[in-house]
């Protein structure tokens, strides 16, 4: 599985890596029984600490998202995907959408009724429109 | 001189220690009452402006320099009296290159240098310098800043030490090995969980590392503290303000970074994100975001900070 993360991004790293995993359930892009990456591979692969690749990875299984085969390495959980990890994603985006409107002045109203006039004009949203607000 | 950000650590069991290290050279104070302290397995980035007490910092570590007064110890062994046995268990990678023998090639530096390892892993060494792009038949003295670094980070690493004493590793090479030295770095520790100290004024590259900060400045330790407090306790806080705005007393000594205009502020401030809040809300400012900070940025903060 690819797990990517970035170094502008505000949330601490081990969170990226463990919305990573998630985004990767809810998309589909990885199965129950699945393997993740061991610690010392990811930890290379991103530059980052090992300590950060094994906190998030025991964050997850704390959330019952991955378990761990003794001396086999850690795997996606049968229960990954449901409703909850669905909602978990969702309310990060909420919160960072959020916390930007907040920083301009936008109000909730504001920008739930903007939410939804962008996405009438913009399919699929990919991109951020370049131009000046 | 006052001091924001916490300067000791409160963890255990240290790797490396000192205690009220002086040193000076002449008239200048090189290092003043530094209390070093680096836990086991950490990764402690040392950051500052050159010429801040960094390298005379790890030099007294390896006994290379000696200090005027105060302790040096690496796992309980003084580095003055046990010089031998400290150097033993610490992996160096030293500022310049200075080679004493020019003339000799790369493969018979390392060769030379394995012998005193018992430890040395030749397997891992050709593999580091593979990874490196290290010819073995190039001349030490005809190498790069960027070459030489690199034949250094594999004397240091080879030998699989419980200590890495890194003076601005990644100085002199291209992003590439920038990047690969990272990597190697990342699954050494993750390998070893040996405890590094990196010496650097180039934060943001070894941010996703780092899991200790020291900020030096003056031959000062003027902050020392975990990257996950760090991130917890200082922030970037914008808001807007009435005009004439000064603040609040009980705030304001805790205000790392100052940038204002004539309505709005932005500064870096230490302290528990609630409190901070009902401070600048209780003197009527209007907050738009409290914003986590980057090492780099809280670096940049703290080096910036006027006396």
């Amino acid at each position: 599985m690819l797990i990517s993360i970035s170094a502008s991004d505000a949330r601490p790293i081990y969170v990226q890596i463990m919305d990573e995993v998630r985004r990767a359930r809810v998309l589909g892009t990885i199965e129950p029984d699945d393997p993740l990456p061991s610690v010392r591979q990811l930890a290379t692969e991103l530059r980052v600490n090992p300590n950060t690749v094994q906190q998030a990875y025991r964050e997850l299984e704390r959330e019952g998202i991955v378990f761990v085969r003794r001396g086999q390495g850690t795997f996606i959980a049968d229960s990954s995907v449901n409703g909850a990890q669905r909602r978990l994603l969702a309310r990060g985006v909420a919160e960072r959408a959020l916390v930007d409107a907040h920083r301009n002045g936008v109000g909730l109203d504001e920008l739930i009724a903007m939410l939804h006039e962008v996405a009438a004009g913009q399919s699929p949203p990919t991109t951020n429109p370049e131009k000046p607000i | 001189m006052s001091s924001i950000l916490p300067t000791r650590l409160g963890e255990d069991p240290l790797a490396i220690t000192t205690r009220s290290l002086n040193k000076r050279y002449g008239k200048i104070a090189a290092l003043i009452d530094v209390d070093l302290q680096v836990p086991e397995g950490a990764v402690y980035v040392l950051v500052g402006p050159n010429g801040a007490g960094k390298t005379t910092l790890l030099k007294i570590l390896l006994d290379l320099v000696r200090a005027d007064s105060g302790e040096a110890e690496v796992f309980g062994l003084s580095s003055r009296s046990d010089g031998p046995a400290v150097r033993a268990r610490i992996g160096y990678v030293p500022e310049g290159a200075g080679w004493g023998y020019g003339w000799m090639r790369v493969g018979r530096v390392l060769e030379h240098h394995s012998t005193y390892y018992p430890t040395w892993d030749t397997e891992y060494a050709e593999r580091l310098a593979n990874a490196f792009d290290l010819g073995m038949d190039q001349k030490v003295g005809k190498l790069s800043k960027g070459e030489a670094r690199r034949v250094h980070l594999v004397m240091a690493l080879a030998h699989r030490p419980p200590v890495l004493l890194l003076d601005e590793p990644t100085d002199g090479l291209d992003p590439v090995m920038r990047d690969e030295t990272l990597g190697l770095l990342a699954d050494h520790l993750a390998e070893t969980g040996a405890t590094m100290l990196i010496s650097t004024h180039l934060v943001h590259e070894t941010e996703r590392l780092a899991d200790h900060i020291g900020v030096i400045r003056g031959g000062e330790l003027q902050a020392q503290l975990n990257v996950d407090d760090l991130r917890r306790g200082l922030r970037r806080y914008r808001a807007e303000v009435p005009t004439g705005w000064t603040g609040s007393p009980t705030l304001n000594g805790s205000v790392l970074r100052r940038q204002n205009a004539s309505n709005e502020i932005q500064w870096t401030i230490w302290g528990d994100e609630g409190d901070v809040l009902a401070q600048l809300k209780g003197s009527g400012a209007t907050v738009r975001e409290a914003a986590a900070v980057s090492l780099e940025d809280a670096a940049l903060a703290m080096l910036s900070r006027k006396e």
